[in-house]
């Protein structure tokens, strides 16, 4: 499987078993076409979008009731730990495929982007996408060009914010006892 | 101890006084009809009534949705309290059990689906999503259904047993036999 | 917007073609006043939980449909973010609500690819073991309740009936009926307790009766029959169009089934067979759940007669960085006292990358997709949920039915709200 004819492609990574596609936020849609008509992926599974604001910033997420991260000099219980690999965008939205044939090979096509950019609907490409870019756009507020009804769809029409990006807070009420979980 | 006719069981004679005694008091005896016979008030026996036959609405959400039908079935039977009835209706329901979590998007429908229920009512917050938003400490989730229904019993754990759903519907119902107002009424909140 | 590309139409799609999952009104009844808006709320008589139905009526006929759903929305991805790996665990299962095993399975086995950790072989079998009571549980309140809202009500107890065997199953092993957080990233919490097997194989001597017994209540059942067969058809293009797995996809006449096809655990050491029909109506995704209990009870058999013989195994991995050690140990060495200490208070951590597991849940590929930025809590958790796929398709396995159809056709998607709305 040649990944590198796909339209827009930028990188491929092969991690855990799996194999990632990065292409360019424009021509998601022709990569999207591509790899249903061409390579066969014709079973969108996800559509997931990530926000990477203060990725790596903390070292790692910190100890349990300390605000500030840790000091990477001091040796841990698994050795000095590494700074995750920088995310030089803030958001990816990655395409979860499969084929339906033996052996079912599956892909993730991710584009990156920053806050405000909007990538293009692929639910000419996979009708199912209807719903899972109304909730990245509900859940995360990354606007699909070319979604037929592009609403929220898991919060209340007038909700404000999109919860699941890293500066909305949790939300919820002041326990007592557990100031920082 | 004190006797029937000291309450006036011949009560038709303290409206009739030349009235002679009634023919279950011929035939049984005063002794004997103080013995079949049973007092109570008006009000007891309608409490009574409505414990016997407390039909709850179909408020379903969540896991807690799954035990609530568990007492349905034929283990934990609930219809030895005259409660298998769950009326899909809230104007025929009687107990509204909230069994799950309740979402910002779904208090306005279980306000009206409260609204809508007739007096007298009582409302069981079943499981610890319902009680206090449970393990659900955020944006989404509503902290404790009693924030905008006045809650009666409320059942812990996650998700109860349905063992510990029935001790709470009994534990009203004893509530309600020995006197105790239903939420609305001991908050004085609007129904 | 209107949509510059129209969806790829097959020949005979049924997809609605301006939006997937809205059926519109045609234009020219939209004029006249037969149009009859009705809402079915989201407090249903039936059982599914909170999906609201916005249906418009032209007489009995359903011409105009969308679904709103959000009622259950939780925010389960970002309070797993708060949480260490440790006690995130706990909220997976309560996702799919009906299925929990399989949630906690998709989850576990994802922190396991990241941890890249080798889980022992009892665990693995026992996992096998679970998920399959897993899938007899929630297909038998599936039936149960689907055939309640048709008015065979009387399935309804008998198929709980069942499921208080298998929660007694549950209850046995784990202590806890539902949600039971038995799972955990290397293996099982505890050891499996003497006297499972022999009541799970009293189980599986019993099922297959029962099985009959359904079948005998229902499938040659005259009103069953017209009521189920021929409607909300949904054909094998659209299905994998729609993103429908499972079921609803085998019984659309696709043979796709990810514990065959894309094995996990040790689905390629069991024999079973995949059910798989042609009609895509909604009596066939009942035969499918049907027949698919059957093989659970065989997949079940298979798993006792392997556990049987791995008695004193170990239950779950040893990499004492993950793992919490056994307490008797904390009374006499110094360092398990402190990897207890350092994994229940920070967490372990989790090496930094991003997977992608899915698996066979009773309702179709159950996916999890999890981010690591290397430390004790989450980046980012997203859950792969087949209800929210599998509502989708209301608007196109609606076309030319009635209302009395609308209830049967959105049991048979067997969409869990909890799922769906995460």
């Amino acid at each position: 499987m040649n990944v590198r004819d796909i339209p827009g492609f930028l990188d491929v990574r092969e991690e855990h078993g799996e194999t990632t596609v990065v292409v360019e936020r424009e021509r998601v849609r022709d990569a999207a076409r591509h790899l249903r008509d061409e390579l066969g992926f014709n079973f969108l599974a996800d559509v997931v979008a990530t926000d990477y604001l203060n990725w790596g910033t903390k070292g790692v997420s910190g100890y349990i009731g300390t605000a500030s991260g840790r000091d990477l000099n001091l040796p841990m219980t698994q050795g000095l730990q590494a700074q995750p690999r920088p995310k030089p965008w803030r958001f990816s939205v990655s395409y979860h495929l499969l084929a339906l044939r033996e052996g079912a090979p599956r892909l993730r096509l991710q584009t990156l982007l920053e806050d405000g950019d909007p990538v293009p609907s692929v639910v000419s490409v996979w009708p199912t996408a209807d719903w899972h870019e109304r909730e990245q756009f509900d859940l995360m507020g990354i606007r699909f060009d070319g979604h037929p009804n592009l609403v929220r769809i898991l919060l209340e029409d007038d909700w404000e914010g999109h919860p699941l990006r890293k500066d909305y807070p949790i939300g919820g009420e002041p326990v007592r006892f557990s100031d920082a979980e | 101890m004190t006797r029937l006719r000291d309450h006036g069981l011949q009560s038709e004679r303290l409206l009739w006084p030349t009235k002679g005694p009634s023919k279950f008091e011929e035939e049984m005896g005063v002794e004997e009809l103080e013995q079949a016979l049973g007092l109570t008030t008006l009000e007891k026996a309608v409490r009574w009534a409505q414990t016997k036959s407390m039909w709850p609405d179909t408020f379903g959400l969540a896991c807690c949705a799954i035990e609530m039908m568990a007492i349905v079935s034929a283990r934990y039977d609930i219809a030895r309290f005259g409660m298998e009835a769950f009326r899909a209706s809230p104007r025929q329901a009687d107990l509204l059990i909230v069994s799950g979590r309740v979402s910002h998007k779904m208090a306005k429908p279980l306000r009206q689906i409260y609204d809508q229920m007739v007096e007298p009512k009582w409302v069981i917050a079943m499981g610890a999503c319902a009680s206090s938003g449970g393990m659900f400490n955020n944006y989404a989730i509503l902290q404790g259904v009693d924030r905008i229904v006045p809650v009666d019993i409320y059942v812990p754990f996650c998700p109860p047993r349905p063992e510990a759903l029935m001790e709470g519907i009994l534990r009203l119902h004893e509530a309600h036999l020995a006197g105790v107002p239903p939420a609305y009424e001991r908050r004085q909140v609007a129904t | 917007m209107s949509l510059a590309e129209r969806t790829k139409i097959y020949e005979g799609s049924r997809i609605p073609q301006r939006v997937p999952t809205v059926l519109d009104v045609p234009p020219e009844l939209l004029s006249s006043d037969d149009i009859l808006q009705v809402n079915f709320g989201p407090n249903h008589p039936s059982t599914h939980g909170v999906l609201r139905l916005i249906v418009d009526l032209d007489g009995e006929q359903v011409v105009g449909l969308s679904a709103v759903i959000g009622y259950l929305h939780t925010g389960f991805e970002k309070n797993m973010e708060q949480k260490t790996w440790w006690k995130a665990i706990t909220y997976p299962e309560r996702i799919d609500y009906v299925g929990y095993q399989n949630n906690e399975l998709v989850f576990v086995l994802a922190i396991e690819k990241l941890l890249a950790l080798e889980i022992p072989e009892k665990a693995t079998w026992m996992r096998m073991l679970l998920c399959e009571l897993n899938r007899i549980h929630s297909h038998l309140v599936f039936l149960g309740t689907s055939a309640l809202e048709l008015g065979a009500i009387s399935m309804f107890w008998y198929t709980f009936r069942e499921r208080e065997m298998v929660l007694d199953l549950s209850e046995l092993v784990a202590g806890q009926r539902m949600h039971t957080r038995y799972f955990q990233a290397g293996g099982l919490a505890e050891d499996i307790p003497r006297g499972f097997y022999s009541e799970c194989r009293k189980f599986v001597e019993w099922m297959p009766q029962a099985l009959d017994d359904y079948l005998g209540l229902l499938d040659r059942n005259k009103i069953w029959l017209e009521r189920t067969k021929g409607v909300g058809l949904l054909s094998a293009d659209d299905a994998i169009a729609l993103g429908q797995s499972g079921p609803v996809l085998r019984a659309s006449g696709v043979d796709w089934d990810l514990r065959r096809d894309d094995p996990y655990l040790s689905y390629d050491k069991v024999h079973f067979h995949v059910p798989v029909y042609h009609g895509g109506d909604v009596y066939d995704r009942y035969r499918v759940r049907m027949d698919e209990m059957a093989e659970s009870v065989r997949i079940i058999e298979q798993c006792l007669d392997k556990l049987e013989r791995m008695d004193g195994k170990p239950w779950i991995a040893d990499d004492r960085k993950v793992v919490l050690p056994p307490r008797e140990e904390l009374h006499t060495s110094m360092e398990s006292l402190i990897h207890h200490f350092k994994i229940v208070t920070e967490g372990y951590r989790v090496p930094e990358g991003e997977v992608y597991v899915a698996i066979e849940s009773p309702r179709g590929e159950s996916g999890c997709y999890v981010v690591s930025d290397g430390g004790p809590k989450p980046w980012r958790v997203h859950f792969r949920a087949p209800s929210f796929v599998a509502l989708e398709a209301t608007a196109t396995c609606m076309r030319d039915t009635l209302v009395a159809d609308m209830i049967a056709v959105v049991g048979s998607l067997d969409a869990v709200m909890g799922d769906s709305d995460r």
